[in-house]
Parts: C-alpha cells; structure tokens; sequence
C-alpha cells in the first residue's frame, strides 16, 4: 500500500486538497475537505478508492466555535484515511454517509446526541447512547457545556449539579 | 422493519449470564424473527467527557475499566496513542510485556466466550469446564499484574512490572495445560453432533455483508475477511512475532467458534514466542508531564476485534478530545442481519456470537393492559392473584387450603 | 418461633437464589460473580443458584454505578422480586460510583437507588470477597432471626 499515491491521487482530483493531505506515520492519511465539498471527497474516496470500511466517525469541539468531525475510513483494514470537516458551531449541519456506509448509522446517531450536530437524511430511530428524556439541548460533549462532568474529585456542588 | 401484525417481543436490559445491558426488540411471524433492533447506551457513563477532565494518567486507569474483560486492549490503545504523540519511545521489553499480557487476555476472553456459546445452547458442561481451564490464565495474570481483572500494568511510556525467570517457567507450564485442554475442545467441536448440528448454519453473515457492514474481529474472520489488526498495523511486538490469521468461510456460528479455537492455539505459540525472544532492559521511560499537541488514531486488535481510540491533545496535562469506538460497536450492526428470518430460538447463540455475550433468557416484562393500552409493569402479588384467579376459573381452588396455611403461619 | 417460620428460615438460607443485574459496569464484576459460580471457587455450595427471572430471586446482585438510562429498569426489577429481597451492591462502583462518580450519565451507587445490604468493594471484587459477601449476608439474617426470637420470648 502506497500512502504517497493515495495523496497524489486525492490531490490531483480535487484541487482544493493541495496541502490539505498529510502523512502523519505509515497507514496514517489525514485531510481536511471544505464542507461544501465533502460529499464529493467521501463518495470518491469509497467508491473509486476502495475504502470500503467505516472505522467510526469522531465529532469534537475545537473550543474556538468550531466543530470538527472526523470520518476514519480504511482500506483492506492497512490503511487509514481521516477526512475532516469543520462546521460552524451556530448551524452545524453534515448529510448522512449511511447511503455509502450503513454501518455510519450509529456514529451519526452519536453526534446528534452527544454534541448536537444535525445530521440530514438520517433514518428516524433509537437514540444513542443518551437516555430518551434526556434534556433538549444539552450537549455534553461541548465544552461549554456545564453540566456533571465528572471532575475527578468533585465537592458537593459539582456532584448535585 | 417492524410491521404492524407481527408479534412484538422485548428482550433486555436484564439478563442472567453475563455483560452489557442493551435491549433488542424483535418481531415474529410464528417462529421466525422478521425484524430486529438493538437499543444501546444502557452503560453509557460518559468517560469520553470525564477523560478530557482528568490528566493523561488518571484517564488511562478510566479508560481501563471501559470494559473489564478487553481492560488491556483500551489501555494499551490509549497510552500507544499518548505515546504516539509525545514521540515516546518505548523499551523493546515493554513491549514484549504488553504482548504477553495482551495474549492472556485474549485467551481468558476467549475460554470465557467458548463458555458462554456452551451455556447458550444448553451445554452447560462446557460452561464449566472452560470457565475451570480459565482460572489458570486468571492466576498467571494475577502473578503477573496484581490483579485478576483490570490488570493496570500499563503506564504511558511503558509497563510497570517486570517479569522474572520463575514466572517465565509458570507462564511456560501454563500453556502447555492450556494447549493440551483446548486441543481438547477442538476435538469436541469437530467431533460432538449437538454443537455443530446446533451452530451449523445458524446466524449467517455473508462476505459482503460482513464487508457492508464493517464487522470486525473473529466475527468478520468466520466470513473469510482476513483482517487483523496485528498483522495489518503492527503494533507492540507483533511485527517481530510470527503467526497466522486465522480465518475461515462457512460464515456462521460455528465457523466463530473454529476461528476462536484457531486463535487460542496461535495465542499459546505467541506467548511461547514472547518467552523465548523477550529481551533484557529497562521496562519503562519517564513521560513528560505536558504531552504537545497533536492528534493520533490508534488501533489494536482486541479478543472482539479492532479497538480504535482518537485522542487530541492541546499541550496542556489533559486531552482534548478521547473518542473510543469499541469492536462490539461494529459488530452490533451485523446482529440485525444476523438474525433475519432466522428462528427465535436460536437468538442467544446468534448475539453471543459476536461475544458481546447477551443471553436471553432475560427479560424485562413490561405487560400492556389490552383495554387502556397502558404500559405498566406487574407487581409479584398481583400475578399471585392472578394466578389463583385463572386456576379458580377452571374449577381448581387452593382458597380453603391457602386460608388453612395462613392460618398456621400466623400460629407460627 | 414456630416449627414453620424456623423451617422457612432455614430453607430461605440454605438455598438463596440470585438474580445478577448489570447496572452500567464494565463487566470486570459481572465476570468475576461468573467465576464465583463455576468450578474453582463453586458458590453454589451454599446453594446459591444463579437465576434468570427476578420473579424466583431472593437476592438481586448489583454491579456497576447505575446509569442514568438503567435507573428505571434497576427499579423495575426489584418490584418484580418476591418478598423478603436483598440487594447486594458488588464492586466499588456499585458501592459508591467509584471512577466514574460524578460522570453525567451515572447516578451514583446502588445506594442511591435502592436499599442495599451488603457491600463488596474491589475493582473488580474478587470471587472470593464475593462469597465472602454473600456468605457474610447470609450469616446477619440468621443473626436477625435469633434476635427476634430472643425478643418474642
């Protein structure tokens, strides 16, 4: 497996990539895709590249208004390639991958519940992993959520919050 | 999908054998499960949240208890990410060490699972036997690391325990025990006409399927996808360890258990392995206290299948972001197909297949008045009345014989 | 204390049947009360059998801090048990939260939700604190039993 081909590849078919593919170690592809083109980017990497397998699907809060998520596809399980994709903390939105990935359904289940990140297209169902009567618009993955965290030795204040 | 006319039946959260609580909801047409859905998040305790306020340490002893049975795969998925990051490298003996404890857990894992697929068929001898045969792999982990279950061996930059040259003869001794047993089990499962008539063909998961719905571990190894994290992307001292990935065709539930059995023999060579090439020096290095930002993927082929841990650091003492997906989170999603248009019976097996080991025997009654439609859970007394209601009906009556025991007891 | 009671008694400690419930534990005690059942270490010489209804337990095994999304179904199952019931907190999760005490979706221990007792902490507690435990419970039954009999005389 050629890490390099593969950012050649990405690089010479979207333009916008140029010093957006990076090796980190062997088997180890980052890149980060605007959001307008990322469905684009994900159904080329899949269905013309052969990375058939979704690893897990990673949503985090860069902390300066900025969501980032994080796709991990691999290749025959050697290779791992990370699209990334920022969005915008006040609208966060991405369209499902379940079309290319049915396995992805869980994953984007976890965003809409964990960090709140709207995801379209998604069959209704189950939530995951939080409880149904969980508060609306709580989001514990958040860092400005101020709910129980879970502080490693919490006084009594934080334990009732 | 669930449709409308057929029979609806609840199974979970509660369940006597062992493991997760998750609850699946299944739909049957007579005999045969026509739609399946699996509601997760039973043991959802937040550690994603808790380790980005806790120190790289401290959330490595949270990350340990993830799960008790793979606690070494999370740990060490998570420092090789730590360590990843900080440029760390660690002893060559350490590594050695983290692959030898690696292998016993998968051992134990796997006895325990052959253990749990016997219980889930009504073959509790077998339940016995393997959990008996487990023991010994408990004590060498118990010599070992201090503790049967959540080893903590692991530390960023290395291991915290050695091992000498008389546990090296234990560990030694103990395989060929071990080996001898699982030969043992080997012969049964070629050999004995209930287990394979019960596991023959049941649960299909096809190739492409498997492939779909990125199953991993030996669940996908039983379809013919020979994936191993450990051949694939070396980590510990795998690349310089020699063995095979076991995979076979058949595709369904004895094709899981021969793959297991098949790992358990390359588990016992590899300790061997370990045994004969550990070589000497120092087991740990110190850590900087303050890990440079950076993000890393880390993967590791746990006894279910490939662990992958995201972790980003921002240069202080804490992550910024720890994200786990655990390999029962992508085996879960074959279940449902898994268990299409097979029968309701053969539920436990098909679940405890992929070893997140639900049994199902479990359940949690939630009966539904027929006229209000309201959903209400049933007290002990009152299905005592309703009991001696139904008997009454049909002419039985213990009213006289019950008024003449409480009598007695009040005596008493 | 009647003939009956004492036989009653005596049966309710010689064969104290368990329900073992999963609260949101790692599964480290879950495997552990498994491994007190099976040969080494054979719990089932006090006659405890592991059941799997909660309509035939005396004594509900808890392990794990309760979640939030198992709280209701903790307590579902404890209405389902016959009377006297017990419930035995295993593992220092299931005795205080343990790690994840404070975590947002965690309760606390099974104190919080229920009566417990008896307590066996260790992470994860060992088969043999397990029976232990158990066999500790059973013992303060009978203690109680000869108390009350004291105090009826």
């Amino acid at each position: 497996m050629n890490e390099e081909k593969i950012k050649q590849e990405l690089e010479d078919k979207f333009s916008y990539l140029k010093d957006l593919v990076n090796i980190k170690r062997k088997g180890r592809i980052f890149a980060q895709v605007p959001l307008g083109e990322f469905n684009t980017v994900f159904a080329y990497a899949v269905k013309k590249m052969g990375f058939l397998a979704l690893s897990a699907i990673t949503g985090l809060d860069r902390g300066d208004g900025v969501f980032e998520v994080i796709y991990h596809l691999n290749k025959e399980g050697r290779v791992l390639l990370n699209l990334s994709v920022m969005l915008n903390k006040g609208n966060p939105e991405v369209n499902t991958v379940t079309s290319y990935c049915p396995s992805a359904d869980i994953y984007e289940r976890e965003l809409m519940d964990l960090l709140g990140i709207k995801v379209n297209g998604l069959a209704p169902g189950h939530r995951y992993p939080l409880t149904d009567d969980w508060p609306k618009g709580e989001y514990p993955l958040r860092k400005d959520w101020k709910g129980n965290s879970g502080t490693p030795f919490p006084g009594k204040e934080a334990k009732n919050a | 999908m669930h449709e409308s006319g057929d029979v609806k039946i609840p199974i979970g959260p509660q369940h006597p054998a062992l493991k997760e609580p998750e609850s699946f909801l299944i739909s049957l047409r007579g005999e045969k499960i026509t739609a399946s859905s699996v509601r997760l998040g039973y043991n959802h305790r937040g550690i994603e949240k808790a380790c980005e306020e806790r120190t790289y340490t401290q959330g490595l002893y949270l990350i340990e208890r993830i799960c008790g049975i793979c606690s070494h795969s999370h740990s060490t998925c998570f420092v090789q990410a730590v360590e990843e990051i900080a440029g760390l490298e660690v002893p060559a003996r350490a590594k050695y060490i983290r692959t030898l404890i690696a292998e016993l857990e998968r051992m134990h894992s796997h006895l325990l699972w052959l253990g749990v697929a016997g219980h889930e068929i009504g073959f509790d001898t077998l339940l016995m036997y393997t959990w008996r045969d487990r023991e010994v792999v408990m004590d060498l982990l118990a010599a070992l690391t201090g503790n049967r279950v959540n080893y903590g061996i692991n530390t960023i930059g290395g291991v915290r325990r050695d091992i000498n040259s008389k546990q090296k003869e234990e560990i030694l001794g103990a395989m060929d025990i071990l080996e001898d047993r699982t030969k043992y089990y080997i012969d049964l499962a070629k050999g004995e006409t209930t287990l394979i008539k019960r596991l023959q063909g049941v649960g299909i998961l096809s190739h492409e399927d498997a492939e779909k719905l990125d199953a991993v571990g030996p669940t996908a190894r039983a379809s013919g996808i020979e994936r191993d994290v450990r051949k694939d992307d070396p980590y510990a001292a795998y690349a310089e360890l020699d063995f095979k990935v076991i995979s076979v065709n058949s595709c369904d539930v004895y094709g899981r258990t021969l793959v297991r059995l098949g790992e358990l023999m390359e588990s016992f060579n590899l300790v061997r392995q370990v045994m004969r090439k550990i070589p000497e020096g120092p087991i740990l290095v110190k850590p900087p206290r303050k890990i440079p930002a950076g993000e890393v993927v880390s993967r590791y082929e746990a006894p279910r299948g490939e662990d992958l841990h995201y972790v980003r650091s921002n240069g202080t003492e804490k992550p910024d972001r720890v994200k786990v997906r655990a390999p029962t989170l992508a085996n879960i999603q074959s279940v449902s197909k898994m268990l299409e248009d097979r029968y309701l019976a053969d539920m436990p097996i098909v679940i405890a297949a992929i070893d997140p080991c639900f049994s199902c025997t479990d359940r949690l009654v939630a009966l539904r008045d027929a006229e209000s439609e309201k959903k209400n859970t049933v007290a002990w007394e009152t299905v005592r009345l309703k009991g001696v209601e139904w008997y009454k009906n049909r002419g039985v009556d213990f009213t006289s014989l019950n008024k003449k025991l409480t009598k007695l007891f009040q005596h008493a | 204390m009647g003939i009956i009671s004492k036989i009653i008694n005596w049966s309710r400690l010689k064969s104290p049947w368990v329900l073992h419930f999963n609260t949101g534990a790692c599964n480290a005690c879950d495997i552990e009360i498994i491994a007190a059942l099976t040969p080494r270490y054979d719990l089932e010489r006090f006659g405890v059998v592991l059941k799997a209804t909660p309509r035939h337990a005396d004594i509900l095994l808890c392990s794990g801090p309760v979640t939030k999304q198992i709280e209701s179904r903790l307590l579902r199952i404890y209405e389902q048990m016959p009377e006297p019931k017990f419930v035995v907190a295993i593992g220092t999760c299931a005795c205080s939260g343990g790690v994840f005490n404070g975590c947002y979706n965690v309760c606390g221990g099974i104190n919080s939700v229920l009566p417990v007792s008896a307590y066996i902490p260790g992470c994860p507690a060992s088969p043999k604190a397990i029976i232990d435990g158990v066999v500790k419970l059973l013992q303060s039954l009978e203690v109680k039993e000869t108390k009350n009999e004291r105090r009826k005389d």
